[in-house]
């Protein structure tokens, strides 16, 4: 909060990102797909009013989303979702490219709002506040509300400031012994200290690309975020590197809440405990991970977890 | 979704081919333990120790199907990771083969009893005890494996629904043995023989129930092995 100036660059920063690894291109992409037949078989309706099956409501929840909609200019992205992140729970969104998933995770820290032709719709709250509402500040809700990107993005420097600089702009430590521990900490639960104490001054870009990813999760934890949205962070991880992340996630899981979207479904069925299945833009279905890759209740979800889409 | 277990449909081509042959093979498996009863029955019924002997000593074909089938159910799991309705088939075909395999054991049992049974002299006087029972076991066999074949969920819970009548049969043809011994003692080892035969029999039905359960979870994604009848009746039968 002291220098609003330079989170404004570290949301763009960001937001850069997001540009590069998604949502354009995920869009564009599904304009030229050919539309899969939305056949809501235990409705019988199709088409705009439709119905989430399962329970996407929880209670307690930590996050809740309400009838939203989202638009990239005249594009729907997203149809009258509504869904609960539950606190403490690791909540996986799963679908075909293009469905809204990460559209959706995006609406949760208002990252959509640096999209210009991006227009969202609906209720949104984090612990029962409204994150849309006009005083909200969108760097605090950011901090509250972390992100882990698919690919790896370090800033340019040392392995200490990637890590130091949020917690430093929002004045979370008075001296340097306090940021020194900020770092310790953040780097210990993202299991990346041990592999780095040495070089702490060396370029984080130096690291290996499952570091940089655990190094990221260490940056988005060291301002004590309560929500942690993940979006495919470890597409582009090796699998030891992958089960790291997921052994992460799963310790993380005990302070935070997590949301991920997940192309991997063996990724969903290993570390969530909730699972939502997206499709054309709208929430088909919601239910306990182990339901929902044992006994599906939604044709749709079946056919996409089993592979039946062509 | 009544019957969500389609086996075709999937992106990958081969996918659906290594499901589809698994199937057939659990149904050519099914064929031929189906065989081994009949063939086991009528060695019992006609005295035949020829027949009795060639299937006390035939169920290498059904002990060679199970390795096989599992070897794939194996490789599927590992190279595919199935999830739903495909994971239920595996789970369900990997149960259902242990099943099978011990029905085959009974009527090799069977055949041996019926081996020894072949050469007595008074073997009219007691072997269309266990004929009745031998008729509705083998029936429950083949509602089993057609049930099977076509993911039906209904007929798999009537033959569930015969079980309690198997047992009472076996119950009754034990207390009609137990007269005879009692009435003849020099045929006590006989009866004993035609004993085991009906407790194989009784087992067999016992098995073919299993195979129907497991056909209740393929299809409906519920275990109902420990569950009633009426139970199963009542949580899964599909409404007409």
């Amino acid at each position: 909060m002291d220098s609003p100036k330079a989170l404004n660059s570290l949301s763009s920063a960001a937001g850069e990102n997001v540009m590069d690894t998604g949502s354009t291109q995920e869009t564009v992409a599904s304009e030229a797909a050919p539309r899969i037949p939305l056949d809501i078989r235990d409705h019988g309706s199709v088409g705009d009013a439709y119905e989430t099956i399962g329970t996407p409501l929880v209670e307690n929840a930590k996050m809740s989303a309400r009838k939203v909609n989202v638009y990239y200019g005249d594009k729907q992205a997203i149809t009258d979702v509504s869904l609960d992140i539950g606190r403490n729970e690791v909540i996986a969104m799963i679908g075909p490219s293009g469905c809204g998933k990460s559209t959706f995770l995006r609406t949760l820290n208002r990252m959509n709002d640096i999209i210009p032709i991006c227009r969202v719709e609906g209720e949104f709250s984090l612990d029962g506040e409204d994150i849309y509402g006009s005083g909200q500040d969108t760097v605090l809700l950011r901090a509250r509300v972390g992100m882990v990107f698919q690919k790896p993005n370090p800033f340019p420097k040392s392995i200490y400031e990637n890590v130091a600089y949020g917690p430093r702009i929002h004045g979370l430590a008075h001296n340097r012994a306090e940021m020194d521990e900020i770092v310790e900490n953040s780097l210990r639960r993202a299991s990346l200290f041990e592999e780095v104490k040495d070089s702490l001054d060396k370029p984080g870009t130096g690291l290996s690309g499952g570091q940089q990813q655990r190094l990221c999760i260490a940056r988005a934890i060291a301002v004590s975020p309560e929500v942690i949205l993940m979006d495919e962070p470890c597409s582009a991880l090796d699998p030891i590197a992958t089960a790291r992340i997921e052994e992460l996630i799963d310790e993380l899981k005990e302070n935070y809440t997590i949301a991920i979207v997940t192309h991997s479904m063996q990724q969903a069925a290993r570390v969530s405990q909730r699972t939502a299945y997206f499709h054309l833009g709208k929430l088909i279905e919601v239910g306990e991970t182990k339901q929902i890759f044992t006994m599906p209740r939604h044709e749709l979800t079946e056919n996409y977890i089993t592979g039946r889409f062509g | 979704m009544e019957n969500n277990t389609k086996i075709g449909e999937h992106t990958s081509q081969r996918y659906n081919a290594e499901l589809e042959a698994l199937r057939e093979r659990v149904l050519t498996m099914g064929g031929v333990v189906e065989r081994q009863c009949q063939l086991a029955l009528e060695s019992l019924v006609k005295g035949n120790a020829e027949l009795a002997s060639q299937v006390a000593g035939g169920d290498y074909e059904v002990n060679d199907l199970e390795v096989k089938i599992c070897d794939q159910c194996t490789d599927i799991l590992a190279r595919r990771q199935p999830a739903a309705g495909d994971l239920r088939m595996i789970v369900a075909i990997i149960r259902m083969v242990a099943n099978l395999e011990r029905i085959g054991d009974e009527a090799s049992k069977i055949g041996r009893k019926a081996r020894k049974l072949a050469d007595a002299p008074d073997r009219h006087a007691y072997i269309a005890e266990p004929l009745h029972l031998g008729k509705e076991v083998s029936e429950m066999l083949r509602g089993a494996l057609d049930a099977f074949a076509r993911l039906d969920v209904q007929s798999a819970i009537e033959i569930i629904a015969r079980d309690p009548e198997i047992d009472r049969e076996f119950k009754s043809l034990n207390r009609l043995l137990i007269s005879h011994i009692m009435e003849q003692p020099q045929r006590v080892k006989n009866m004993l023989r035609i004993n085991s035969c009906a407790r194989a029999l009784e087992r067999i039905g016992d098995h073919a129930v299993n195979l129907c359960e497991e056909v209740v979870y393929l299809v409906r994604g519920a275990d109902v092995r420990h569950l009633s009848v009426e139970e199963i009746k009542q949580r899964y039968q599909p409404r007409a």
